[in-house]
């Protein structure tokens, strides 16, 4: 089958899409790593659970997906403030390693007690079905713009938080530089809750988003952690805007990669462009050159 | 009894061998390998399909120690340019895109479907009895092999350096020593008992399927080295044998209790991987023997 240039412009459509949408988790973990400075593990996981405490939130018998989406938003914060409380404040001080072993624990004991007491079903957030557009071959689902704009309005409110107020000005600060931050005055304490109920919020918003477009499944959140960790490496690491333009970049490329190689291995496309930033230009696109080793 | 029992025990000395594998990876050298599955995976997949092309037993373990070991190579090379954690998210990933290889290119591995009818070892002992007696004393030799190898890399000038490198690399390059190369040997090294343990799980379980190959394996081995205390050579010994005596008694915790099913099961057992991992790193770093460092 020949491939169109209808096609292309279908798939690279899609790659956007995709792309915002695994913007999300990336922000996320490039919050955590600029500030503090670990590459966490258990990002995805924190989707998967947000996802269905908003399919839980359907379960009691509304159709509203709003109220499902404050749902999971108010269960992901919860999630990432009990877990920094219990287990990544205590690691501060220590070796980024200790994190990132503690974050892989979290990640499977938070999926192991889904699966536990929820157990392994998929499930599909109930929304109104509605017909894709076509403009002359060019389709379009009214959902994937829904999901899109949410996206986008997340990451306008997030760089509105980083850059307007107070507690993102610190946030930014201590990413900066820590020690100077806290000669400032700066305490970080009240920073790194804010820290990880921002990233608890952005990975609800992106469960949820990836639950309307697709399916929810208990493994979905861990599958996007690879992808989102290149988007974070391509983009640069700390960078939020980076993370977004990596995030697009790695959506695009693994969409036009799905004619030529085929759907299942979209998560070998994003670890070769993971390895080819590496060898390239370690420092991501937006990256400075400085990264701390 | 008994041949459970030994059965059991084989298991033990497979995740023995891949453990002590970690250990002089990241333990001695402070490389963080996430991806120990991958290799153990590429070693299993050599060795069976070698086998079943009608290779005797011996040369397809070469093999499969050869291959695992080249494919750290270029691995290893990148751990070079890269900070500890990002080398733990390119292991990790590169696990995945193994295993998805082995999932897509049924031409080579029957994908999903799995490889079965793969040589016993000793099928001329017949099946358990004797042959198990044999396949055990042949791990318990390749581990004593393995553990004298790294008592004596440990104790000799390049040990010291290994572990030089893991306490501080830049007074190792002051001192007017590479740890590049040395870093990539352990590497490949560290990969090849992991391919060896593969050719041993190949032959000793006779059917491979890519699903065997999940990260959570990866942890079982990280689990088992930190139980056993990182960096201690007896630590592996003793981390695997506790790992196996956990895995086999939560299958049999099913029997006393009765309404729990095998799903349930898998799922209690990656909840207590996961608190494992957490409660290790926040109160016991040096493991259950270890004194603090």
């Amino acid at each position: 089958m020949a491939i169109t240039f209808i096609d292309v412009v279908n798939l690279l459509i899609n790659g956007c899409i995709e792309g915002l949408l695994i913007a999300l988790p990336t922000l996320a973990l490039t919050l955590v790593m600029g500030i503090a400075r670990f590459p966490n593990a258990a990002t995805g996981d924190y989707m998967t659970l947000s996802a269905y405490a908003g399919i839980g939130v359907q379960a009691l018998g509304t159709t509203s997906i709003l109220l499902a989406g404050l749902g999971a938003i108010a269960a992901g914060a919860a999630l990432s403030i009990v877990f920094y409380l219990w287990v990544f404040r205590a690691l501060r001080g220590r070796a980024p390693v200790a994190s990132l072993v503690a974050s892989i624990g979290v990640a499977f004991f938070a999926r192991s007690m889904l699966t536990l007491f929820v157990g392994h079903d998929q499930h599909t957030f109930a929304i109104p079905l509605v017909r894709a557009w076509n403009f002359g071959g060019i389709r379009l689902l009214p959902t994937d713009l829904y999901v899109a704009a949410v996206a986008l309005l997340a990451m306008l409110l997030l760089f509105a938080m980083l850059h307007l107020t107070p507690i993102g000005r610190q946030m930014r600060a201590i990413a900066d530089n820590p020690d100077l931050a806290r000669a400032c005055g700066i305490r970080s304490g009240r920073v790194l809750l804010a820290l990880w109920a921002t990233v608890g919020v952005l990975c609800a918003l992106g469960g949820m988003m990836f639950g309307i477009k697709a399916v929810v499944s208990p493994e979905f959140g861990w599958e996007l952690l690879i992808p989102a960790f290149a988007a974070m490496i391509v983009g640069g690491i700390g960078s939020p805007v980076g993370a977004v333009v990596g995030a697009v970049l790695l959506g695009v490329a693994s969409e036009l990669s799905v004619p030529i190689v085929g759907p299942s291995y979209k998560i070998a496309v994003a670890f070769g462009l993971l390895l080819l930033v590496l060898l390239v230009r370690p420092r991501g696109l937006f990256g400075r050159a400085l990264v701390a080793r | 009894m008994t041949a459970y029992l030994i059965a059991v025990g084989i298991v033990a000395l497979i995740y023995m061998l891949l453990t002590i594998g970690l250990n002089l990876q990241y333990g001695y050298t402070g490389l963080i390998n996430f991806g120990v599955v991958a290799f153990f995976a590429i070693g299993a997949y050599t060795s069976a399909l070698l086998a079943l092309h009608g290779w005797w037993l011996a040369p397809a373990f070469v093999a499969a120690i050869i291959l695992a070991s080249i494919f750290a190579y270029p691995i290893g090379l990148l751990s070079l340019r890269l900070s500890d954690e990002y080398l733990a998210v390119v292991t990790l990933g590169f696990s995945e895109f193994v295993r998805i290889v082995l999932q897509q290119e049924e031409w080579l591995t029957k994908g999903v479907q799995g490889l079965p009818g793969i040589p016993r070892m000793f099928a001329s002992m017949g099946v358990g009895g004797y042959a198990d007696v044999a396949i055990f004393a042949t791990l318990v030799a390749c581990n004593a092999v393995a553990i004298g190898l790294m008592l004596h890399l440990v104790r000799s000038p390049y040990g010291r350096l290994i572990q030089a490198i893991r306490d501080d690399e830049v007074a190792v390059e002051a001192i007017g020593k590479d740890p590049r190369r040395l870093k990539v040997q352990v590497f490949m090294l560290g990969a090849g008992l992991a391919g060896l343990a593969g050719a041993f799980y190949a032959h000793f379980i006779t059917y491979l399927s890519p699903d065997q190959f999940l990260p959570l394996v990866t942890f079982y081995v990280w689990i088992a080295m930190i139980i056993g205390g990182t960096g201690r050579t007896t630590g592996a010994v003793a981390g695997s044998v506790l790992l196996l005596v956990f895995l086999e008694g939560s299958r049999f915790a099913r029997d006393w209790i009765p309404g729990v099913s095998e799903v349930q099961m898998a799922s209690v057992r990656l909840a207590l991987v996961g608190l494992g991992l957490i409660l290790f790193t926040l109160y016991r770093p040096q493991g259950i023997m270890g004194s603090r460092r």
